[in-house]
Formats: structure tokens, C-alpha cells, sequence
């Protein structure tokens, strides 16, 4: 038998199986809702533009929890579409000057694009194999952008992104800015939500859950994963594009490879294979990120580094990964009670 | 049916709790003569990263000190003597830093923004300057770009750039008899435009260049790149590469036995490199400083001054903030209002003579502050006397030639 055909992903998830199932109906619309209403009074609470940092790295963390929590691959190059999008974005809005939803879907449809080849290759190893494919391919994007300096603007750049929208508040208030590109990225969280809850998110974590079983029955476990990941692209292209808009312009901070770091640390502060882990993970880390910038302290790497290994040590399964479990874990006694007496 | 009421019920809370903040906020405009009765200075740069000892907190503590300095001299008469220093690290990322600037000028209330090293950063924080209308002043990082495609009226550029530091040494070195050069670079942008600039000055000084050798960035083995940049035997090697590329190279040339046979020319280098390297490593190369704290008394003595508050040696980041802070103040006062239009028009070709701006001009059309620079070598260890006490100075530079001319640069203000 071949190799790859026993492998099995060591992943850790907090959803083995399912885990829409572990929460009743009625807590998961209660869930939503608060969710929707803190999306929306945040702006109110912190700066804007912080804000919205928030959830466009939310949203990243998402499109690496689509892969790692979901179909058990762990996806080291993410910078690669967030970054590309940032840039086709940016360009698209310069060069054209559409409205800003318009350019950063587009730039969503070119990491999409990207994602194809990538995809391709990357999906025929897993684990350690699949990691290192996906870095190379966006260090090979780092250096391509830093090399295309007439288009990219190089260590300078591409600055002077505007925020077009219909001549509206919208292009100077970083305030409605953030009820403007939400939009965007709820409809990035949407799908992401769609396909895991979909004969399709099925089949992924079966093949997360044992591929050569998946195979046996049918499933050609290399096109779901090229869909899966294209997808991912997608998402992080999304999220990329208002990044970029809200920011003014796109830097090659966004596809150097730390970048797919703090993604992939901040899915599993948050905890991987729940979704809602990543806009968790994202507040705590953007949030601790522009708190420490202001507080003098020198050692910022240390805090943000101290917090993922005591996260990593104690809470396995991420921050929303270890409440869902609590919360699951006292129903299922008050069950127990319930029958028992 | 009862799920999808709620939705409703709370997006149309939201909505209505959206309406209702609303109301307030947008930035204060003008009003008093000095806004919100207070000057605040806001200092954006590395202070955790690899920027931190060239500028980093003791540039805060160099502003702190121009603070103390401009009460000091002007007492009861000062415009006010509400002035406060803010600072944010930026990590050197572009993101943070612009979204920092965004909340210094705001919610923090900064009149001017300081320093900000790494070029993509400083680009960004130009915009946010030029959409809120606010000062900025420009020290850390080196893009002509600031001054040119980029340029705005609230932004200036203070200390140095890479059209300097290439002009400084490309030339100076040439006409004192090296005519033959090679030049390594690392192949991006800053490196490229360092070339370019480099050759032209050489060329235009007489000398020629063989080789225009690429390496990689970031790179650790120059090993190669040194012995093919030798093997023709040039009377210079130049090197474009900076920070910690630069630290490796210059241990391999060593290493390779070309100290004292080929001459040295770095294209960008910092008295902290010196430092963290030592003189001998370094003897004899050459390089262009924007100010040098032991060339004379006056530098020497402010030197001091900052020696008492930090423990430690000032490089021109920190002298070149301490001018900026101080003459921005300054021009507050001249002008009686820290309104940016006001001060702006007060600072647009304005001469300043100061330890750290000697015979300094602010251009009008783009912002650059010209000022001497010089050609600094640095001293055998033998003739090291204290420490940070590395440099030689070659020759001084003239403000006039030292910064690309005005008439070159693509600036357009537009109004």
C-alpha cells in the first residue's frame, strides 16, 4: 500500500465529528445574533480602523481554518493570496477607480486564480510536505513583488489605494468605512459557514478524518482538496482586499511569510476547526498588538509569544475551542440529571 | 419564524445604536490660536525591532530633551508651555504604522508626527499627513520618494536620504583618487537605486564601474560576490547592502583578507553598525553621515547633554530629532499658532543653522531640509580614544551639492 494512502493528519481539532450538533438550535441563534451585534457596536468601542483590522484578520483565520480544522491541511503560504489580492485590489482600484467592493472582489478572483496551480501542487503531500509547498510558493510571491517594483513599488509599497465609493463619507471616514466593507467580509464568513455545513464540509473531514477511507468510498480526495483550497484562497483574498483598501495601500509585509505566520498562530489561539475561532484569535491578537505598539514596553514579540505557548499549553483546542467544549460538557450532565431523575 | 423576528429586532437595535454615534466626532478644526491648548509631538518608530538602537526610544528621549530646551529658553514668553511627547512603536510595519498615525493625529491629538524609519511606513504615514492636513517630519528612513513622486505639503524630510548618502560617497570617494570601482548590491529596490545613483555619481566624478555585482535579500554568504568583485583588482568595492546584510558582508571581506589592499565605500551605514562590530572590523571604510557627534564642540557638547539622559552615544537619528522637534517649536512660535497651514508656510524655505543642520535650508518646492553632510571614515582601533569615538571626518560635503537638486526633483504639491 502506498504511503500517503495510510497517512493520517495529527491535527487536534476541537470538532472531531460535528460540531454544529453539540450546540442546541436555539444557543446557536442567540450566538449569531450577539455575534452580529458586537460586529456591528465595534467600531463604537475601539478605533475604528483597528476594527476593521479585526475582522479582515478574522476573516484570514477563517480561510486557514477551512484547511486546517476542516480538511486537516495546514497551509503555511496564506500571505501568498491575502497579499496578492492586496496588491490586485490596490491596483485595480488605482487603474480603474471602481468602487472599492468591486476591486477587492476582483482581487479575491486573482487569488483565486493563483490558488489553482498552487492548489494542484501543494494537495499531492500532506502535513510537513504540505506546509513547506505553500511557504515556498509565497516566498516565491514576496520576492516577485519586491523584484516588480514598477507595478508593486517594491520596499516602498503600492500607496495612495483609494477608497472610492460613490463620492460618499464612506472615502474619508474610517467609521463608515467599516460598515461599508463588512458587507464583504460577512459574505467571506458566509461562505465559509456555507461549505462547512454542506454535504461538501462532509466529505472534508471525512478526508480530514481518515483519507484512505474517504478514497475507498469514492471521493477523489485530491479535486475536493483543490476545490476546498481554492475556496480558502478566495476567503483570504476577501479579507486581503479590505485590508488593503482600509489601509491606503498594500506592503510587502503583506506576502513576507510572518504574515502566514500570525495567521495560522492566530487560528489556533483561537481555536482550529470552529470557525468562530479565528475573529476571536484576531481581536485578541490585533487588539494586544496596538495596545502594546502605545505602552513603551520593548519586548512585544515576548507577550504576543508568551500568550500563544501558554495557549497552546493549556487550551489545546483554542480559546472558542475550550468554551464550546464547556459549554457542552455542562449540558450534556444537565442531561444526564434530567434522565437521572 | 420567532428566530427570524429576532434577527430583525436586532439588527434594527443596532442600526438605531449605529445612527445615535453618529452624531458626534469629526476633527476640531482651528478655533484657538494653539489647538486644544497644547502642543503634542508624536514619535512613531521601531523601539522593539532592528531599528531600535539606530533611532528607537532615545529619540524620545532626544524630543523630551528639545522639549525641556525650548521652555527653557523661552520661559513665560513660550507660545505655551502645555507641550507634551507621545510615542507609538511601529514594529516597522506599514499597517500598524499607519493606523497609529491615524490615531496619534485623532485621539491623541499630535500636531507632528517624528521619525518613522522603513520606507514603506513612512510612505503611509505621508498620506495620513496629507488627508488630516497635520504636520509630519520625516527622519528615519531613506526614500527619495518622499520628497519626490510622493511628496505633500504637511511632509518634510529632515536628516538624510539615499540620493545623499550615494552622492556623498560615490563622488567624494572617486575624486580622491579611486577611480576603479566594483559595486556589490542586494537586488531590490533600495539596493538598485543605490547602484544607479552611485554610478552616475562616480561617472560623473571621473571614475568608472566594472562590475555591478547582484546578491540575493537577505543574504548570509558573500564569499563569491567579494572574490568576483575583486578579481579584477578595483582600487574601491562599494557596497549598497544595509543593517545586518552589511554586518555579514563586511566580516567576509575581512575574512578574505581585503583590509587595507581594496578600499571600502558602504552605501548606507549607522555609528550603532560601527558598534556592534567594533572600529577594527570596519577600519578605513568609508560612508556618508548626515552628523557626527565628535567632529567639534558643539556637537560634542550636546553629545553630552544626551549622554547624561540615555548613558549612551547619540547617532544622527537622534541629533536630527532633537532639530526637527526643536525647530518645529520653534516656528510654533514665530508663527503664534500651531496650526499646520501656518506653520507650514512659516517653515517653507526657512535657513537654520543649528548643531545639527549646518547652513540647513528647507526647500520650499519639496520639503527636503538640505544641510552639510560628510564623508566619514572610520579610525583604526589604535586611534579609537573612548568609546563610540569611530570616526574620521574625510571631507564636508556642501548642502547645496549634497541633496539631489531642486530643480531634478519630480515633487508636485499641487496646491
Amino acid at each position: 500500500m502506498s504511503d500517503h494512502l495510510v497517512q493520517t493528519t495529527h491535527v487536534e481539532t476541537a470538532a472531531s465529528a460535528s460540531p454544529e450538533r453539540r450546540l442546541p438550535p436555539a444557543l446557536r441563534w442567540a450566538g449569531l445574533v450577539l455575534a452580529l451585534i458586537v460586529v456591528l457596536a465595534l467600531p463604537m468601542m475601539i478605533y475604528p480602523p483597528v476594527a476593521m483590522d479585526i475582522l479582515a484578520w478574522g476573516l484570514l483565520a477563517i480561510s486557514v481554518d477551512l484547511l486546517l480544522g476542516y480538511t486537516g491541511l495546514l497551509s503555511f503560504g496564506h500571505a501568498a493570496f491575502w497579499g496578492a489580492s492586496a496588491y490586485a485590489t490596490g491596483l485595480i482600484a488605482i487603474k480603474t477607480g471602481l468602487p472599492f467592493p468591486v476591486a477587492v472582489l476582483g482581487g479575491a478572483l486573482v487569488a483565486m486564480l493563483l490558488a489553482v496551480p498552487t492548489g494542484w501542487l501543494a494537495v499531492r503531500r500532506t502535513g510537513i510536505y504540505f506546509a513547506m509547498v505553500t511557504l515556498a510558493f509565497g516566498q516565491m510571491l514576496f520576492f516577485l513583488a519586491n523584484w516588480a517594483r514598477d507595478l508593486t513599488g517594491g520596499e516602498n509599497g503600492l500607496q495612495g489605494i483609494p477608497k472610492t465609493f460613490f463620492g460618499s463619507v464612506v472615502e474619508t471616514d474610517p467609521f463608515f468605512f467599516y460598515y461599508a466593507a463588512l458587507p464583504l467580509l460577512l459574505l467571506g464568513a458566509w461562505i465559509a459557514w456555507r461549505t462547512v455545513h454542506s454535504p461538501f464540509g462532509r466529505v472534508l473531514m471525512a478526508i480530514r478524518d481518515n483519507p484512505a477511507r474517504a478514497r475507498a468510498l469514492g471521493y477523489n480526495v485530491e479535486k475536493y482538496k483543490i476545490m476546498v483550497f481554492v475556496i480558502s484562497a478566495g476567503l483570504a483574498g476577501l479579507a486581503g482586499g479590505v485590508f488593503s483598501v482600509s489601509h491606503g495601500f498594500a506592503s510587502l509585509q503583506e506576502l513576507i511569510w510572518t504574515t502566514s505566520g500570525k495567521a495560522v498562530l492566530i487560528t489556533v489561539l483561537g481555536g482550529i476547526g470552529t470557525l468562530w475561532g479565528g475573529p476571536i484569535g484576531a481581536a485578541i491578537v490585533v487588539m494586544l498588538e496596538d495596545k502594546l505598539a502605545s505602552s513603551g514596553f520593548e519586548g512585544i514579540g515576548i507577550i504576543t509569544g508568551l500568550i500563544f505557548v501558554i495557549c497552546v499549553l493549556a487550551f489545546r483546542k483554542g480559546i472558542w475551542g475550550t468554551a464550546a467544549d464547556l459549554i457542552a460538557r455542562t449540558r450534556t450532565r444537565q442531561e444526564h440529571k434530567r434522565d437521572i431523575s | 419564524m420567532r428566530t427570524k423576528s429576532t434577527v430583525a429586532l436586532a439588527s434594527a437595535m443596532s442600526a438605531s445604536l449605529l445612527l445615535a454615534a453618529c452624531g458626534g466626532g469629526g476633527p476640531s478644526a482651528g478655533g484657538g490660536k494653539i489647538s486644544d491648548d497644547k502642543i503634542v509631538l508624536a514619535v512613531l518608530n521601531d523601539q522593539s525591532g532592528v531599528y531600535k538602537d539606530v533611532s528607537g526610544p532615545n529619540s524620545v528621549e532626544a524630543v523630551k530633551m528639545a522639549v525641556e530646551d525650548f521652555k527653557a529658553k523661552h520661559g513665560d514668553k513660550a507660545v505655551t508651555t502645555n507641550i507634551e511627547v507621545v510615542t507609538a512603536d511601529h514594529q516597522n510595519k506599514p499597517d500598524i504604522a499607519n493606523t497609529k498615525a491615524q490615531e496619534l493625529y485623532d485621539r491623541q491629538k499630535a500636531d507632528i508626527i517624528l521619525d518613522v524609519p522603513t520606507s514603506s511606513a513612512a510612505l503611509a504615514v505621508a498620506n495620513q499627513a496629507k488627508t488630516k492636513k497635520k504636520m509630519y517630519i520625516n527622519i528615519g528612513a531613506g526614500t527619495t520618494a518622499l520628497t519626490n513622486d510622493n511628496c505633500n505639503k504637511y511632509t518634510f524630510h529632515w536628516a538624510y536620504d539615499a540620493y545623499m548618502l550615494a552622492h556623498g560617497t560615490g563622488k567624494t570617494v572617486t575624486e580622491n583618487g579611486g577611480k576603479k570601482w566594483n559595486v556589490v548590491y542586494p537586488d531590490y529596490a533600495f539596493g538598485q537605486d543605490m547602484t544607479k545613483a552611485f554610478s552616475a555619481q562616480v561617472e560623473a566624478a571621473g571614475g568608472s564601474i566594472g562590475q555591478k555585482i547582484p546578491t540575493p535579500f537577505p543574504n548570509d554568504n558573500f564569499a563569491t560576490f567579494i572574490t568576483k568583485a575583486n578579481s579584477d583588482q578595483p582600487d574601491v568595492i562599494g557596497t549598497m547592502h544595509a543593517g545586518g546584510d552589511l554586518i555579514n558582508f563586511v566580516k567576509q571581506y575581512n575574512q578574505a583578507g581585503l583590509t587595507g589592499k581594496t578600499k571600502l565605500a558602504v552605501g548606507l551605514m549607522f555609528i550603532t553598525d560601527i558598534h556592534s562590530l567594533g572600529a577594527d572590523a570596519f577600519q578605513g571604510t568609508q560612508f556618508t553621515d548626515a552628523w557626527y557627534w565628535n567632529m567639534d564642540e558643539q556637537n560634542k557638547a550636546w553629545a553630552d547633554k544626551f549622554m547624561a539622559k540615555t548613558k549612551t552615544r547619540p547617532s544622527f537619528a537622534h541629533a536630527a530629532n532633537y532639530s526637527a522637534a526643536m525647530n518645529y517649536l520653534e516656528t510654533v512660535q514665530e508663527a503664534g499658532t500651531d496650526t499646520a497651514d501656518e506653520v507650514v508656510k512659516k517653515l517653507e524655505g526657512k535657513k537654520i543653522n543649528d548643531f545639527f543642520l549646518r547652513n540647513g535650508e528647507v526647500r520650499a518646492k519639496d520639503h527636503r531640509v538640505i544641510h552639510d553632510v560628510y564623508l566619514a571614515e572610520v579610525k583604526k582601533k589604535a586611534d579609537v580614544a573612548e568609546e563610540w569615538d569611530y570616526e574620521k571626518i574625510v571631507a564636508t560635503i556642501p548642502a547645496a551639492e549634497a541633496f539631489k537638486q531642486v530643480d531634478k526633483s519630480t515633487c508636485n504639491m499641487g496646491s
